[in-house]
């Protein structure tokens, strides 16, 4: 089996380590670098439970080679709260407006939202709607994660790295 | 027929119901859940998190064929294949008790038939998923295919196949006043329920009488979370962890299957990744327990694809005839309901839904006569079981439509013949059973009145609709238990054997144990749910957290209250009946405060104790109920709804969805509204799309790429939900079960409002754009 060896940055985190070439990135987090919060359901890149941000892009790792992610920044659900334990902006509005219900959807949600604030600290609800359309949540009917992505945005710190 | 108005002699039998004070909060009512830290971090562990020392992967290979004769499985070169520690094939389970809720019929792998695509044939365990995929490549299994039965008629042709020639092994629960239910009525039905109650004389009364047949689509449940379960298994004890609703069933199931008592099975149940009714029953449990057993007792992991999921169970599509009798003024008389489910090629949860199916067949009305009778018919496709509604959705969607298709011909509103058939609060759905526990006209116009429905002008291509949907909830003769702990320093344990699957119930309880302790919230932890150790409990499934186990769970915090101020009354030598808990403090009659831990620790030394006491809670059995024993609560789903329909395209856009659900009292505001949309939601996308399709004897669209479920872009521009606190609910402080209610009206609320936009009456489920576009234009499909 063929193995590389990749550096990148994982919250932040210099990481090196040698996987083979056909790893999934959402193994190698999930498995190897213990960021259980990567959620894999669907396997084909559709549903979004496994998003994570590269470079401050939400990709599925679940359909993203290990590879790829060489030389990038890589940020999971792991990241998003500070070093005392204290929640992100994100992270409190979805607390705080129910958007989760099982929460396997929940860690996606927060990467999508964390890049979707990026680019765009205050987004409109059709802005939040289609960008948050990538992902499926078969709990809460969306509404309520609408809301929530919303409340990020006014709590913001337009998704800080 | 005559026009004598219908004996109106007895009237409707009414019951007056508490009500419970409308200023009174449960304590976190407004507060986030409990388990937000843990979902919104990343912390929260699914069965999927399970890692044991030493683990195996489990993949298993699927029949490419609907219904076969299995000839021969030559597993040989599997076996040799290196880091394979075991194959499962026939041969290995021909000792093993089939299983199934209420009748046996699933082995652990197909014995000499399979009879679906997607039947499990044969199962490895190995050192990674990667080598157990590479040698099932290197079974061969030669087949004898035969022919097969995919939809209703054709499985009920008596010239036709028979699926299971065997006897039945089963059993029928019982049943009370007027409904029974018997196994293997006919070729290829396992099950058929029948209820009947008033005299079918009044037929002759009816002006009119109508006839219409529906048909209800077939979804999957696609929870995030798939199946998926860790087994360590001997031939003499079995420790599982499972992603299960039901974790005591699934003990009493794998008991029976591998000939072990129960108290040498062991059930650990995390957090469930969704559930929606599926993960009741054997999943993916049997195999990693037989793998493990044929490993040596090493865990066997074994986590379903989503192809797999949607390969293991699915919703029932159904056909529904509804032959409906009625006065000329709109007065509902009579109704006969044939229903006929598609349960799949085994038994599964059928029977139960097929119940529910044909006892919800008077919707939220009053008749004189009712005589139902469903059926589950065997075919060669995936199994079907339990889904959000529980038939209560076919059955409603039938009513519901049949009701608006009497309007258009009476001439009627539908808005107006609902209400004037619509039940009292506290009239019996049926004699015998429990009274109605929601004002149902009032939740009508509260979300017709939300939608602008009472004032509304017509304009071309757009229309409104108003609907309701009824269940009975909290499950048959359903028993709870729970317990409830104290520490020294008033740390609350809440022990449960109800799962969380995000529908936010534990932490629901939670709040009402710190409501009767006079606690703060963050002050109850849930215990997690382990067989050995959790109080039974028959599974958490039927609307039945908060209105059946809250009240096993209200019980014993008030015993364990009780049991405090009692024994803190005698060590402070006051009246325990005057005595108040606040924050783990006795507060005296004169106000003076007692903190308990120094009192505890006064007593019993520094390692402290533990006040415990356990609740329970069972509605009581009458064979005056149908089923046994009356509902403890009804589940209503109001909607309301307007549409655009494009007559060239047949595309219908929801422009607005209002839903409703009583909660009687809300234990958290963010739960119930949460329950509310997302119930809802489920029922828009079996209105517009979402369907499990076949083509001949195979599913075409069964996997998540080409299986649409709702995504934020298909939410109506305006969509909300408004959480009723009637207050009349039986559970702790009025509170009713919430989850499956507003799932109910969607379909038929969408399927009129079209009718009112553009004239077509639907009666097929998904309203595709073709559908609808081929109503518009018979004439079209015709030539």
């Amino acid at each position: 089996m063929n193995e590389t060896t990749i550096d990148f940055r994982l919250n932040g985190t210099p990481t090196e380590v040698t996987v083979p070439t056909n790893r999934l990135l959402a193994d190698l987090l999930r498995e190897d670098l213990r960021c259980h919060g990567v959620r894999s359901s669907c396997e084909r890149g559709v549903c979004g439970a496994c998003t994570v941000l590269v470079d401050d892009l939400p990709v599925a790792s679940c359909s993203t080679f290990a590879f790829d992610v060489d030389g990038a920044s890589v940020e999971t659900v792991e990241g998003l709260a500070a070093a005392d334990g204290s929640l992100s902006p994100q992270q409190q509005a979805f607390a705080e407006c129910g958007g989760f219900q099982c929460g396997f959807c929940t860690s996606g949600m927060l990467m999508l939202t964390t890049g979707l604030l990026r680019q765009n600290p205050c987004p409109k609800r059709a802005d939040i709607r289609s960008w948050i359309s990538s992902n499926t949540c078969r709990c809460t009917g969306y509404e309520m994660i609408l809301e929530s992505v919303e409340r990020a945005a006014e709590l913001g710190d337009g998704g800080a790295r | 027929m005559t026009l004598t108005q219908p004996s109106t002699d007895a009237g409707p039998v009414l019951h007056e119901l508490p009500t419970a004070p409308s200023a009174h909060r449960v304590v976190g009512r407004d507060g986030a859940r409990a388990d937000a830290p843990l979902k919104v971090t990343g912390k929260a562990v699914y069965t999927t998190d399970v890692v044991r020392p030493g683990m195996l992967h489990a993949k298993v290979l699927r029949s490419p064929h609907a219904h076969a004769r299995i000839v021969s499985i030559d597993a040989a070169r599997a076996r040799t294949v290196p880091g394979v520690t075991a194959v499962l094939t026939q041969d290995d389970v021909r000792h093993l008790n089939p299983y199934g809720t209420f009748v046996k019929d699933q082995p652990v792998v197909a014995i000499d038939h399979v009879r679906y695509v997607g039947d499990v044939v044969a199962a490895v365990a190995a050192v990674d998923e990667r080598t157990a995929l590479a040698a099932l490549d290197l079974i061969e299994v030669v087949y004898e295919v035969l022919p097969h039965v995919t939809e209703l008629d054709e499985a009920l042709d008596p010239a036709g196949v028979e699926i299971w020639p065997e006897a039945p092994v089963g059993m029928v629960p019982d049943y009370g006043q007027g409904a029974s239910g018997e196994l293997r009525t006919q070729h290829n039905v396992s099950y058929t329920f029948r209820y009947t109650t008033g005299s079918p004389d009044v037929w002759d009364q009816c002006d009119h009488i109508f006839e219409d047949t529906f048909t209800f689509s077939r979804m999957n449940h696609m929870h995030l979370e798939p199946f998926v379960a860790v087994a360590e298994a001997t031939d003499d004890a079995i420790e599982i962890w499972s992603s299960t609703q039901s974790p005591f069933p699934l003990r009493k199931e794998l008991a029976w299957t591998f000939g072990l008592p129960e108290n040498r099975i062991r059930v650990q149940t995390m957090l469930l990744g969704g559930g929606f009714g599926a993960k009741n029953g054997l999943k993916a449990d049997p195999v990693a327990v037989r793998l493990s057993q044929l490993s040596g007792g090493r865990p066997v992991r074994y986590a379903m694809t989503t192809e797999e999921v949607f390969l293991t169970v699915s919703q029932h599509a159904a056909r529904l005839v509804y032959r409906t009798g009625v006065m000329a003024d709109g007065t509902f008389v009579a109704r006969r309901a044939r229903v006929l489910l598609n349960g799949g090629a085994y038994t599964e949860l059928s029977p139960l839904v097929c119940e529910k199916a044909g006892y919800r067949t008077p919707g939220a009305y009053r008749w004189q006569h009712i005589d139902s009778q469903a059926s589950v018919v065997t075919t060669n496709t995936v199994p079907a079981g339990a889904f959000r509604g529980f038939g209560g959705t076919q059955a409603t969607w039938a009513s519901e439509r049949q009701l608006d298709l009497i309007a258009e011909r009476l001439g009627i509103d539908p808005f107006d013949l609902r209400m004037k058939n619509l039940k009292e609060l506290g009239e019996e759905f049926v004699p015998g059973e429990a009274p109605i526990d929601s004002d149902l006209r009032e939740g009508l116009r509260l979300v017709a009145d939300e939608i602008g429905y009472p004032d509304r002008v017509q304009v071309p291509g757009r229309g409104m609709g108003v609907c309701i949907g009824i269940k009975d909830g909290g499950g048959v003769n359903k028993p709870a238990q729970a317990r409830v702990k104290v520490s020294t320093k008033g740390d609350v344990f809440l022990s449960s054997g109800l799962t969380e699957m995000g529908q936010g119930s534990q932490s629901a309880l939670c709040q009402i144990v710190a409501e009767v302790l006079g606690c703060a919230p963050g002050r109850v932890a849930f215990a997690r749910i382990d067989t050995d150790n959790t109080p039974f409990d028959q599974g958490t499934n039927a609307s039945s957290g908060i209105a059946v186990m809250g009240q096993a769970v209200q019980q014993a915090a008030e015993k364990v209250r009780r049991e405090v101020l009692s024994w803190a009354g005698g060590q402070l030598d006051l009246d325990p009946g005057s005595l108040a808990l606040r924050d783990w403090v006795v507060v005296g009659p004169d106000g003076a405060e007692h903190p308990l831990a120094p009192l505890v620790m006064g007593t019993f030394g520094g390692t402290g104790f533990e006040f415990t006491a356990d609740g329970f809670f069972k509605s009581g059995n009458s064979h005056l109920a149908p089923l046994e024993a009356p509902c403890v609560f009804w589940e209503i789903g109001w909607a309301a709804a307007e549409v655009e329909v494009d007559p060239e395209t047949g595309k219908v856009t929801v422009l607005q969805l209002v839903v409703s659900g009583d909660a009687g009292k809300v234990i958290n505001k963010l739960g119930c509204r949460g329950q509310d949309e997302g119930a809802a939601v489920f029922g828009l996308g079996q209105s517009l799309f979402e369907e499990l399709r076949y083509d001949g004897d195979r599913p075409v669209n069964a996997e998540a790429l080409d299986y649409r479920v709702p995504l934020a872009e298909d939410l109506p521009e305006r969509f909300w939900s408004l959480t009723q606190e009637q207050g009349h609910g039986a559970g702790p402080f009025g509170a009713k079960g919430m989850g499956e209610g507003t799932m109910l009206p969607v379909a038929p609320v969408i399927a009129q409002a079209i009718a009112d936009a553009v004239g077509a009456q639907l009666t097929d489920l998904p309203m595709s754009p073709e559908r609808v576009f081929r109503a518009l234009h018979p004439r079209i499909e015709s030539s």
